[in-house]
């Protein structure tokens, strides 16, 4: 209690807090921004191994193809996910039915699954894989629809998220002042809803884009299945497979390559960001032409109960079904798991995704802050933009010029564990920071300074008014990046080969084609994953409950 | 006509239902004698203003008031006309290509308005229009509404928890409360002879005494026993001897009177035009009265004598509950 008020009284001077800040914005830029895009400079200081690839066709084939079956994947999946978030958004925010928690809770869990477990459980559903007694839909699809199928799920909740929570904030009485006025149902959502629903299709856009462009894990794992991982490739999938092969790892091709796909990666990405953005700050949806008698007989009779149906059904057969396919293996019998090896790397990630957490939130409280509050300026500005780089940025190029940036320092194996931490804070800190801030913006500044005026210094003001009133958005982001980091492969298989979390772990069995065990790892994984999250919603419910 | 009611009693509800935006549970809606309850909001060609006005953002004003014509195909001609004339009369044809976060909320409640109206319909419904804007915008507004609707000739049912807007705006209240109409009349009628306690308190300002009837001649001539024993004369009325009553007396018609009742002033406030005086009597009822701004104003602790035009009082049966229940607005 001391510290707090030591803190609270420090607080109180205007340096102090400026130091803070000042400290906030330097390390959120020389651990998470810089290493994140330092590869580029590699471009120039080892051009020769770089131009070895460049000089190679085969090679180039390769990279080409990765990059171009990335952001085709991309893009298709985004659309796919726009078609069929849109409704079911409205489902969601303009309707009223039994059941509906239960929905809101099903659509979220994809996010809670490792994506290398909804790489296994994908497979198997759709396919016939190899060495798979669980019997699927035996379907022969080509490793790019597969890959589609499997990046929906992971994207989808992104979109219907995002989609929901600008929806929410369209006043219904626009749609309804439209119908009183002789639109039909459909042609009031085209021309009203609709072109105001701009900001929320660019972040879910962003958002669901720059997770199927990042996502490694469950890729490489689909891949590896249908057999196709070292003919087959996308961005982060080539740079798993050449980590991969010990023989490729000594060679200079593969640092050229690497460094090549890593840069390709990092700049497409931004540049798309950016082209992106301007897009949609200039594009406006058409609105001013009408055609009253489609939009009343799509509006009228069976038509709409039908979109309803299609997009509770899409829900099911193409997300929900294939997530959960993987439990279908709890009726095999329990095979012989290496139980000391999956507590040790469940540690490892747990260490991993917590210690990471902690310092999202402890560098980010500061930064979040000032950017809710400074909306407009010119400095909260450009940081609100530079917290969405590791968002974007593919997660194995990020590990991989984090984990360049850092041997460039003499960090060595030793430091693994310590470098695989800091890439997990880069890709899970735009989480935390992009919940924060839209929880604090939400947050009248009055509260705050009334409490100011009542003789709280700012940190006391902060921890006893804005943090209580915000608290549930701040577990929720934290909730989103712990799991993230419990999930993810890419990076970590990028930073370092001696650091093994249960992803990992999970990879190497799905390689030595021991499905099962990886299965019920799997598994296991998602049960502690599911207890901790009920965990933590009990703690933070009855705190509120003591609080009140 | 102005609906007028506390929050809560289905003031709104009803006009939605009438509109189409929302379908009874029971019940059906005639317009002009025809059941429209199956018509649907799109085709029923009644008028909605909402009380947070609902422009849509994305459009100019001109793109707003013609959205109602383009969504019925009829044609751009007809579009421009209808969006000139209606822009005109509301006079905002000046700024048609604004958009409607550049206007203050007055303005942009006028352009609603103009966008209802090119929508053709006769009847116009209007959910509180004024009470999210500035007082003196409200009281403005009040006129320029009646004006274009008496321009037009059509049919406005008016929403406002308001009283003083209601009756400055309309021809007829509809008075409602616990999701039924109370009772229903033109403004100056339900003014000076409303039908309960309740309507005499929720429309303009009342004094309220509980009284028993202590005299009735065949004439209708009452008098009432006040709380306190002390006996006063009031309008003519049905009572018997022995009628529990209230009686209620408009702080206007209260003058101080030589043989009035003696009260002691409570508290005395600046209105404007006049001073509002607060007294309580010897019987423990409240007494406000009104003393005009340059008039003589008694001090708080002066003891003042009343009395009431008994032509001016109305009496009720007094309710079950009791005042308070009654005149309560939750």
């Amino acid at each position: 209690m001391s510290l707090l008020k030591k803190i609270d009284e420090i607080s109180g001077s205007y340096k102090a807090r400026n130091a803070w800040l000042t400290f906030a914005i330097v390390l959120f830029i020389a651990i998470i921004v810089i290493p994140a895009i330092f590869v580029v400079t590699k471009l120039f200081t080892e051009w020769d191994l770089v131009s070895g690839v460049l000089n190679d066709p085969a090679s180039m084939e390769v990279i080409e193809g990765a990059v171009w079956n990335s952001f085709s994947i991309a893009a298709i999946v985004t659309v796919i996910d726009i078609l069929v978030g849109l409704p079911m958004a409205w489902i969601m925010v303009r309707r009223d039915f039994k059941g509906k928690k239960w929905l809101d809770t099903l659509l979220d869990m994809p996010l809670a699954f490792p994506t290398a477990v909804l790489g296994i459980s994908v497979v198997m559903f759709w396919g016939a894989p190899e060495g798979i007694t669980i019997p699927g839909l035996g379907l022969d699809l080509s490793p790019y629809v597969m890959l589609l199928f499997l990046h929906i799920i992971f994207t989808y909740p992104y979109m219907v998220r995002s989609l929901s929570g600008i929806l929410e904030q369209i006043d219904v009485n626009y749609e309804t002042a439209a119908m009183t006025l002789g639109a039909s149902k459909w042609t009031a959502v085209r021309t009203i809803t609709i072109p105001l629903f701009r900001a929320g299709l660019a972040t879910g856009f962003i958002l669901c884009f720059a997770r199927s462009l990042s996502e490694t894990g469950g890729t490489y794992i689909a891949l590896t299945m249908m057999g196709v991982e070292s003919t087959f490739f996308t961005g982060p999938s080539f740079i798993s497979w050449l980590k991969s092969d010990p023989t490729m790892v000594d060679s200079g091709d593969y640092m050229g390559a690497m460094i090549l796909i890593s840069v390709v990666m990092i700049v497409l990405a931004l540049i798309l960001l950016v082209v992106v953005k301007w897009i949609i700050a200039r594009f406006r949806i058409p609105w001013k032409k009408v055609w009253p008698e489609i939009g009343r007989s799509v509006s009228r009779g069976p038509l709409p109960k039908v979109k309803d149906v299609i997009t509770v059904v899409f829900l099911i057969i193409v997300v929900l079904l294939p997530s959960f396919y993987i439990f279908a293996y709890l009726t095999e019998p329990i095979p012989d798991i290496d139980y000391g090896t999956l507590l040790s790397s469940t540690g490892v990630s747990f260490l991993v995704a917590g210690v990471a957490v902690l310092v999202d939130l402890i560098l980010g409280i500061p930064l979040s802050l000032y950017i809710a509050r400074h909306k407009g300026g010119k400095l909260a500005g450009i940081l609100d933009g530079l917290v969405n780089v590791p968002l974007i940025i593919p997660t194995t190029a990020l590990g991989f010029s984090l984990a360049l940036f850092w041997a460039s320092f003499g960090a060595g194996d030793s430091m693994a564990i310590v470098l695989v931490i800091l890439g997990h804070i880069s890709f899970t800190y735009p989480l935390v920071v992009r919940n924060l801030v839209g929880a604090i913006e939400e947050v009248n500044p009055e509260c705050e300074e009334i409490a100011m005026t009542l003789g709280a210094k700012p940190f006391r003001a902060f921890r006893t008014i804005l943090m209580p009133i915000i608290k549930s958005s701040v577990v929720a982001g934290c909730i989103l990046a712990f799991t993230r980091s419990l999930g993810e492969t890419g990076a970590t298989i990028a930073i370092s080969d001696s650091v093994s979390t249960v992803p990992i772990y999970i990879t190497n069995l799905v390689q030595d084609h021991m499905y099962t065990e990886a299965a019920m790892c799997s598994i296991v994984l998602i049960a502690i994953c599911f207890v901790l999250m009920m965990v933590v919603r009990m703690l933070t419910h009855r705190r509120q409950g003591r609080d009140a | 006509m102005t609906i007028l009611g506390p929050s809560g009693c289905g003031k709104t509800t009803l006009i939605k239902v009438i509109s189409g935006i929302w379908t009874p549970t029971e019940g059906k809606v005639y317009v002009d004698g025809r059941d429209v309850t199956n018509i649907p909001m799109e085709d029923r060609d009644v008028g909605y203003v909402f009380q947070n006005i609902a422009l849509f953002p994305h459009m100019n004003l001109r793109d707003n008031v013609e959205y109602s014509p383009r969504v019925k195909d009829q044609g751009d001609e007809r579009m421009a006309e209808l969006s000139e004339e209606y822009l005109k009369l509301v006079g905002m044809f000046q700024r048609a290509g604004m958009l409607p976060s550049e206007l203050s909320g007055g303005e942009q409640q006028k352009v609603a308005i103009a966008r209802a109206l090119a929508s053709g319909s006769k009847m116009l419904m209007l959910d509180e229009p004024l009470s999210a804007l500035d007082a003196r915008v409200r009281v403005e507004l009040r006129y320029e509404l009646r004006r274009i609707v008496k321009k037009l000739g059509i049919t406005v049912l008016h929403v406002t928890h308001d009283q003083e807007e209601a009756m400055s705006v309309s021809d007829r209240i509809v008075l409602m409360r616990y999701g039924a109409i109370a009772e229903s009349g033109a403004p100056l009628d339900i003014y000076r002879r409303p039908k309960s306690v309740f309507a005499a308190n929720f429309i303009g300002e009342t004094n309220l005494f509980e009284c028993t009837v202590s005299d009735w001649s065949k004439s209708g001539k009452t008098r009432v026993t006040m709380r306190g024993g002390r006996e006063i004369r009031v309008s003519r009325t049905d009572f018997r001897p022995g009628d529990a009553v209230v009686v209620s007396v408009r702080p206007e018609h209260v003058r101080p009177d030589e043989d009035g009742i003696e009260a002691k002033v409570r508290s005395v406030s600046f209105r404007g035009v006049y001073w509002r005086v607060r007294t309580m009597a010897e019987s423990s009822d409240y007494i406000e009265y009104d003393v005009p701004a340059d008039g003589e104003v008694p001090e708080v602790g002066d003891t003042v004598r009343l009395s009431f035009d008994r032509n001016a009082s109305v009496v009720f049966p007094r309710p079950e509950g009791g005042i308070e229940e009654e005149i309560r607005l939750e």
